[in-house]
């Protein structure tokens, strides 16, 4: 004789069965939905017709040998190799257009829909932006600081005459960025700076040139195109990962203000990159116990009666506080 | 023919003044050779480099560090499938600098298939020597070898649902000195030896999604991360300061610690034609754990044999936390409006137990929290107008507040934990405007300004009443390009006991001029003016010490920089290059770092270090002679001179080094 549990029991678990059955089904019914679509977005929808106007690329090759004949080595070639693009998204029309009227026309560059040499800088941007706005690096273009001055991908990138074949740049990185930022080129020729020119680092390691997002230090609006490192620090940590911590005790001012508080951060006259010739006038601008600064809100510490600055030993503050960068054993940060 | 023009235009532009090897030019046929579906293209740069130095080795291994020994100066291959459809891969790309035994080199390569695969790769190692005189009396010298490495992979590069795995590897090796002071507050200092070993390792693995046209990606992330650096002294030393009676005789110290810091990255973006969205989050949680063992072995400023053992354990946590929202509107072709809102929450604690034994009895025992939080939420919005073709505005708004929390706890055992609360308010309105004009196709002229109001900032030094007026004129032809750009940024950050001010001006001009293809010259100046003024407070005096306010801390720097190059193409066989660069601070103008008429010691010691002139040459000249279509012979100099007008702490580190390579550049 079956319990009453028993039926109910027994009715749960029909009722689960049922339940997952179904929800089998519907989740077998929305994954070929998905993937139809997926699909027919994918390139099987090209059995349509093609849009009005594009012609392909094997017409273009007729008279643009010259560019057609090294174009397989360019990032670009990938679409037109994968063979399942729209026209639109594709070949030399993916980016200039269609070619109906240019042929039509028997050339001529008023007659290229999209002649970048004849766009205004947004039309560019805009332009590579159809397909790569969906790149992580890009995500903050549209406020980065070379947009809003007008510095758009042409500026920097040659599709066709590029010797970097990685990222199509019209020179080499260095000399790109140096060609605008003179100044910067300058602390590069510093005796104490990081090896930018002798080629161990890019300027790409730490900025993003396409605009990064905000910083996780200082008030978190500038600098505005330096890239973080593991995703949401400060980009010194991506090598100088000692400093990184956590620590027990941190010194407080790198992470609420950032390793520029002390140092500079392309090229410096002073040793190990530091923003005075010597530690001690660093230390007291800080610790000057001026009132409202600090953790504390009522001044940074000032050193204490011990520290006679007449003694040289007491000028060299990071002798004894050599864990300035953060401790896991002494709030002073002397060990 | 063409090709090889195109080619050497392209050098002749690339006029950047950088260090003397690998020889910039190619060789063998700019577009390769065909080897089946293949096209290769492939150059290497052996040979030998050499240095003489005169002066401060030290020095000169801190800022230049190239030395004796044959070389792989550099190399490039690139090999692509020609149609696409590659059987294992459709290109690879190598490029490494300096392999062999400089102090900077490295590695990048990529290998991809279309459609299937993409693999990244960089490797590079940095080889650092600092003797850190000025800072340390040479008590920090460092000389470690950091190599960094990272992989990438991207499975199904092109398609709508891409998978990425990754791998970072960042390792710090080698002697390096530190110092540790004993045995009390106001013991002495001593050198002590540490051999680094840091590492730190991270695996990612994420991907990505466009459907619908939104795009989709998450990427989690493991950091692994540990020291084991170990310290140590055999033998007796005196401490850095003859007059103090401390002694060490014997020193130990390991302070192992080991960490993870997993992490999420997320990001949802979509893209119109009216408008654009972009939503990311990310969070990394960090923590690590730590133990130091201390043992010394000496006597104390008194005298006394003294034996201290110092057992630290603990564990540190920081989760950090940030996302943004960013909103671009297109109402019309010539507008972009942008509004970012965007947050980041930095929580840090650590607590450590102390315990310490003095002649083997336990002198102090105590337990330590610390909590450091940052919050700050910022909202930005900017706007860009284009007026016509050659007229163009943009200005902005941003708005950020920050929170700042501290804890500082302290317990004794046995008795009641004590901690003290700390909070603060910080909030910085800042605006911006920018005027863009192109009067001639060739011309460019840009001014731009930004001017920022914070209260309550965190330090002295911190921006408080800052602007910035920046302005730029480019003039931009194939052959010619001028530009010259002003840049000042002045900050006060005064309250009622201190003044900080801070006013850099930098002036920078750059003509770079290719009339033919057989020459081409590049010349820069900059000139940076900085000139700080802090308040500070100190103790000083003889024979006791007193606390001295309302003194100042000056700094004055005038940095003049030029740089110029030029390259000569002689009956397209020979490349010369001859360049030069000069960087020198002219300080305040003084001759001697203490101007006569100064007797006041505390002044002696403040007024010295208000300016740090010094200059710092390098002419070099670098010949590269065709031999063959695929042969090259090249021979480079490079002449450094550093000087110091007067040194720190009575140290000098001047030097003169010359340095030079002679190589072969060749394809096969």
């Amino acid at each position: 004789m079956k319990r009453i549990d028993d039926y109910f029991r027994g009715a749960i678990l029909t009722n689960v069965s049922r339940f997952v059955s179904y929800s089998g089904k519907m989740i077998r019914c929305l994954w070929i939905v998905v993937l139809s679509v997926w699909c027919w977005r994918a390139g099987w929808a090209q059995a349509s017709p093609a849009k009005s106007g594009y012609i392909g690329s094997e017409v273009c090759k007729t008279c643009h040998a010259d560019v057609w004949s090294g174009f397989y080595k360019n990032p670009h070639y990938r679409s037109i190799a994968g063979g399942v693009e729209a026209p639109e998204h594709t070949g030399c029309e993916g980016c200039h257009g269609p070619a109906q009227a240019h042929v039509k026309a028997g050339g001529g560059r008023n007659t290229i829909p999209r002649a970048f040499s004849l766009m205004s800088p947004e039309q560019a941007l805009n332009t590579c932006l159809d397909c790569h706005a969906a790149d992580l690096g890009k995500m903050n273009i549209r406020r980065s600081e070379h947009t809003l001055a007008q510095v758009v991908c042409t500026d920097c990138h040659s599709i066709h005459k590029s010797t970097d074949l990685r990222l199509l740049l019209a020179r080499k990185q260095i000399d790109l960025c140096y060609g605008c930022h003179n100044n910067v080129r300058a602390q590069f020729l510093m005796p104490v700076k990081h090896r930018v020119n002798e080629g161990f680092m890019q300027c790409s390691d730490c900025h993003n040139p396409h605009g990064a997002p905000p910083p996780t230090w200082r008030m978190a609006q500038r600098p505005r195109m330096v890239d973080q490192a593991l995703v949401n620090e400060e980009a010194c940590l991506k090598c100088h990962s000692d400093k990184r911590g956590p620590f027990a005790f941190e010194h407080p001012p790198l992470r609420v203000k950032g390793c520029e508080t002390c140092h500079y951060p392309h090229g410096s006259m002073n040793t190990r990159l530091l923003r005075r010739p010597v530690t001690f006038t660093l230390c007291l601008e800080c610790h000057n116990g001026a009132d409202q600064f600090g953790t504390r809100n009522n001044g940074v510490p000032t050193q204490t009666v011990s520290h006679n600055m007449l003694d040289p030993r007491y000028q060299r503050c990071t002798v004894c506080h050599v864990r300035i960068h953060g401790s896991n054993a002494d709030p002073r940060f002397l060990r | 023919m063409r090709v090889i023009f195109l080619a050497i235009i392209v050098f002749i532009r690339a006029a950047a003044q950088q260090v003397v090897a690998p020889t910039p030019e190619q060789v063998g046929p700019a577009r390769g050779e065909n080897s089946g579906n293949y096209n290769i293209v492939n150059s290497f740069e052996t040979g030998y480099r050499f240095s003489l130095i005169d002066g401060n080795l030290g020095k000169y291994r801190s800022d230049v560090n190239y030395r004796n020994g044959p070389r792989l100066l550099g190399s490039n291959l690139t090999i692509n499938s020609r149609d696409g459809h590659g059987h294992y891969f459709d290109e690879i790309v190598l490029n490494t600098i300096g392999l062999g035994n400089d102090p900077y080199q490295s590695a990048v390569l990529r290998v991809q298939k279309n459609r299937l695969y993409q693999y990244d790769m960089s490797w590079r190692l940095n080889e650092y020597y600092n003797p850190g005189l000025a800072f340390s009396a040479g008590e920090h010298l460092m000389d470690t070898r950091r190599r960094l490495q990272d992989h990438d992979l991207t499975l199904f590069p092109e398609s709508r649902f891409r998978l990425f795995l990754g791998y970072s590897r960042n390792s710090q090796t080698g002697p390096a000195l530190s110092t540790i002071q004993l045995f009390d507050n106001r013991g002495d200092e001593f050198p002590v030896f540490q051999n680094v070993a840091r590492l730190r390792n991270t695996y990612r693995l994420g991907g990505d999604a466009r459907l619908f046209g939104f795009k989709l990606t998450v990427l989690h992330f493991w950091d692994d991360f540990k020291e084991d650096t170990p310290f140590g002294l055999d033998g007796s030393t005196l401490g850095n300061n003859p007059g103090d009676r401390t002694t060490l005789t014997q020193f130990r110290r390991t302070e192992p610690y080991h960490g993870t810091s997993p992490g999420w990255f997320a990001n949802l973006s979509r893209d119109s034609k009216l408008w654009a969205a972009n939503a990311r989050f990310t969070y990394v949680g960090g923590q690590r754990d730590f133990i130091l063992d201390e043992t010394a072995i000496g006597t104390n400023r008194f005298g006394a044999a003294q034996n201290r053992q110092i057992v630290i354990g603990g564990d540190a946590r920081r989760p950090v936390s940030s996302g943004d929202l960013t909103l671009s509107f297109f109402p019309a072709d010539k507008v972009t409006i942008t509004n970012q809102t965007s947050f980041h929450n930095t929580r840090i604690d650590g607590n450590s137990v102390y315990t310490q034994f003095d002649n083997s009895s336990l002198s102090s025992n105590n337990i330590q929290f610390n909590f450091l939080g940052i919050r700050a939420i910022t909202n930005s919005t900017d706007a860009n107008y284009r007026f016509s073709k050659w007229l163009g505005f943009s200005a902005g708004y941003h708005y950020t507040t920050r929170r700042i929390r501290t804890i500082e706890g302290f317990a004794l055992p046995g008795s009641e934990a004590e901690s003290q609360l700390y909070e603060q308010q910080n909030h910085l309105h800042a605006g911006t405007f920018a005027v863009q004009l192109r009067p001639l196709k060739p011309l460019s002229i840009r001014v731009d300004t930004e001017i920022g109001r914070a209260d309550r900032p965190f330090t002295p030094i911190s921006d408080r009443n800052y602007h910035i007026i920046g302005g730029r004129v480019d003039y931009r032809t194939r052959t010619l390009t001028l530009s010259t750009a002003y840049r000042q940024n002045y900050n006060v950050n005064s309250v009622n006991i201190s003044t900080f001010s801070s006013r850099a001006r930098n002036y920078s001009a750059n003509a770079s001029w290719s009339p033919r293809e057989w020459f081409g010259i590049d010349a820069g100046y900059m000139k940076l003016h900085l000139d700080t003024v802090g308040g500070i407070a100190f103790f000083a005096g003889a024979p006791e010490s007193q606390l001295i306010q309302g003194r100042d801390s000056i700094y004055i720097s005038n940095i003049h920089s030029g740089n110029i190059g030029a390259r000569f193409v002689v009956n397209k066989r020979v490349d010369l290059y001859a360049g030069y660069s000069i960087t020198k601070d002219a300080g305040d103008g003084r001759g001697r770092a203490a101007p006569a008429g100064i007797t006041d010691p505390v002044s002696l010691v403040f007024v010295p270090v208000q300016t740090f002139p010094l200059s710092f040459h390098s002419p070099l000249a670098r010949v590269s002679v065709r031999l063959h279509s695929k042969l090259r012979w090249n021979v480079g100099w490079q002449f450094y001179r550093y000087r110091e007008e007067f040194g720190l702490f009575s140290q000098f580190q001047n030097y003169r080094a010359h340095t030079g390579y002679s190589s072969l550049l060749w394809s096969f």
